[in-house]
């Protein structure tokens, strides 16, 4: 649709959404029907996400979309069409994604693994400072 | 945490004024001492002079004041038993935990066992970050779920009157005191460091076993930026 | 279902008669599917609307049966149109709406919101007289219509990003936020 300009994302039948809000929070379902211009019907029947409305106030539109998926399909069809299309680890394999896993498991990190996480970069960092102190001496 | 129901208190067992604070609140300066050997009769019944202005001490007319002067106090019996708080379900023997308050805030430590008080015995091991045995109370502490192998120590004979101070003649108000002649500066008992190096002894070969472990216990905690202690996982 | 988008309203059955007399034993049954937040007011409503029928009132009536009437399929996108008398300042008018819901208490909800929203019309004026899934081809209004087409696509123009917990919303924050979409 020429008329969409620079949008990338569009509300369509099959975009694939992250929850952002309620108990779902942090959960990727799938557009499965318009309700109106503020609502969708999204399932997840392969994040567990159950079927249901949700406001646009409480998503954000991924890059992600189920290519030729019709309109109003049942669970079961669509994990067939999401499996097919290896949505969920397209998903996973997105920057953003992983940013959002790395951020829950910093989250879940006891206070001895933030110990040993300091301590490792400290290594790190004493390594690569050093090399890169030598390439700086070569350059100069 | 849950809020405390008592008015009186921050979090159950953190009282909400100073032992201080509250020594004053009840105008206890104003009753007589409870245990001084002194009887009743030997106290002088002086005059009453009130030096600070304050309703609590109008209240008391000098009569009264004279008569809390001269009235023996005994303590009450007491019929209900004392029985040793509950610990915490995150607290068990060998957890790391973070002290809150004391000399030692901020020191990572290895707890042990609760001793009949309720208090918690713990040990840095003194080795590694220099906190010895030690009993603190288990509500200015933060329980980690980092675990230490203490299987190998054997505690049980270290109890509440382990910790108790020896009594010292008292010099108090002499000049001696003041001047602090015949002062002499206390050895910390053989016995006690033999203690703690038998305690220690297991902890710290269990310790080793961990990479990290040993140099994690002798460092302290501290909040960074952005940290919220209510939102970390310990 | 998140916050928000729970209706207040739901659908009652409400079974009522006449007090049996001795002329009549067994008084007829009248059954009404009414709208209300709750039994009570649905109770209270079908009282209204039966006096208005029948020759009937509470003080000689009584209710048999009250049950709720739940969506059968909750989760399917519906046209309802809705046909409704409502009192304006001036008279009466009969009107017919529609709406795209997924439960018929939803869309006589939001027809209530409608109807308040254009026409300062109270729910105490406003009279549902009917409610009715319509095909897709027999939609008459271009609103709805327009949500219709086979292929619908549409950008979300603005993006606020709001965290998961109002408690976790930043009060003061460096960068004016991008809406970029």
């Amino acid at each position: 649709m020429s008329q969409m300009g620079s949008f990338k994302r569009l509300v369509e039948v099959g975009r694939v959404v992250l929850i952002t809000r309620g108990s779902d929070a942090g959960k990727i379902a799938t557009i499965v029907d318009i309700v109106d211009h503020n609502r969708a019907i999204v399932d997840g029947p392969t994040t567990s996400v159950a079927r249901q409305q949700i406001s646009f106030k409480d998503v954000v539109l991924t890059d992600l979309v189920v290519k030729r998926l019709p309109r109003d399909v049942s669970a079961k069809v669509l994990a067939k069409y999401l499996e097919k299309q290896q949505v969920v680890e397209a998903w996973q394999k997105t920057a953003w994604a992983k940013k959002l896993e790395a951020r829950k498991r910093r989250a879940n990190m006891t206070d001895f693994d933030r110990f040993k996480l300091m301590r490792l970069r400290k290594q790190q960092r004493s390594v690569v400072d050093r090399q890169v102190a030598l390439l700086k001496k070569e350059r100069a | 945490m849950a809020k405390s129901t008592h008015k009186n208190q921050l979090a159950p067992g953190i009282s909400r004024l100073s032992r201080s604070a509250v020594f004053s609140k009840r105008a206890a300066y104003k009753l007589p001492k409870r245990t001084p050997a002194a009887p009743a009769e030997t106290a002088p019944a002086t005059e009453y002079k009130p030096y600070i202005k304050n309703d609590l001490i109008d209240a008391l007319t000098p009569q009264a004041a004279k008569l809390s002067n001269t009235v023996v106090t005994t303590p009450k019996a007491v019929h209900k038993a004392q029985r040793t708080p509950k610990l915490r379900s995150s607290i068990t023997p060998g957890t790391v935990l973070i002290l809150l308050a004391g000399r030692f805030r901020g020191r990572r430590v290895v707890f042990l066992k609760q001793l009949k008080s309720g208090m918690l015995l713990v040990t840095g091991p003194y080795k590694l970050n220099g906190v010895p045995l030690r009993r603190v109370n288990q509500a200015y502490v933060i329980a980690t779920t980092t675990k230490v192998d203490v299987s190998g120590t054997n505690v049980s004979d270290i109890t509440d009157e382990y910790f108790k101070r020896e009594s010292q003649p008292k010099l108090k108000g002499t000049e001696a005191e003041f001047f602090g002649e015949q002062a002499q500066k206390k050895e910390h008992p053989a016995q006690k460091i033999a203690d703690q190096k038998k305690v220690d002894q297991a902890i710290v070969a269990a310790v080793a076993k961990v990479p990290f472990l040993a140099s994690y216990l002798a460092s302290s905690f501290s909040l960074s930026k952005g940290e919220a202690p209510h939102k970390l996982k310990f | 279902m998140p916050d928000g988008l729970a209706t207040n309203l739901h659908e009652y059955q409400v079974i009522g008669r006449r007090l049996p007399t001795e002329q009549e034993p067994t008084p007829k049954l009248f059954r009404m599917r009414i709208f209300a937040p709750n039994e009570i007011v649905a109770k209270s409503r079908y009282w209204y609307f039966l006096s208005k029928l029948h020759k009937a009132k509470r003080a000689n009536g009584e209710i048999v049966s009250v049950n709720e009437i739940f969506e059968k399929n909750p989760t399917k996108v519906k046209n309802f149109g809705i046909w409704l008398r409502y009192d304006s300042r001036s008279g009466t008018h009969n009107m017919y709406k529609e709406y795209r819901e997924t439960t018929r208490a939803a869309a006589v909800e939001a027809c209530y919101q409608d109807m308040a929203a254009r026409h300062r019309a109270r729910f105490s004026s406003v009279q549902i007289i009917r409610v009715a899934t319509v095909k897709s081809a027999d939609v008459r209004r271009p609103y709805i219509q327009q949500l219709l087409q086979p292929k619908l696509k549409f950008p979300l123009p603005h993006r606020v990003q709001r965290p998961a917990k109002k408690a976790d919303r930043a009060l003061i924050i460096a960068q004016r936020p991008s809406t970029f979409y």
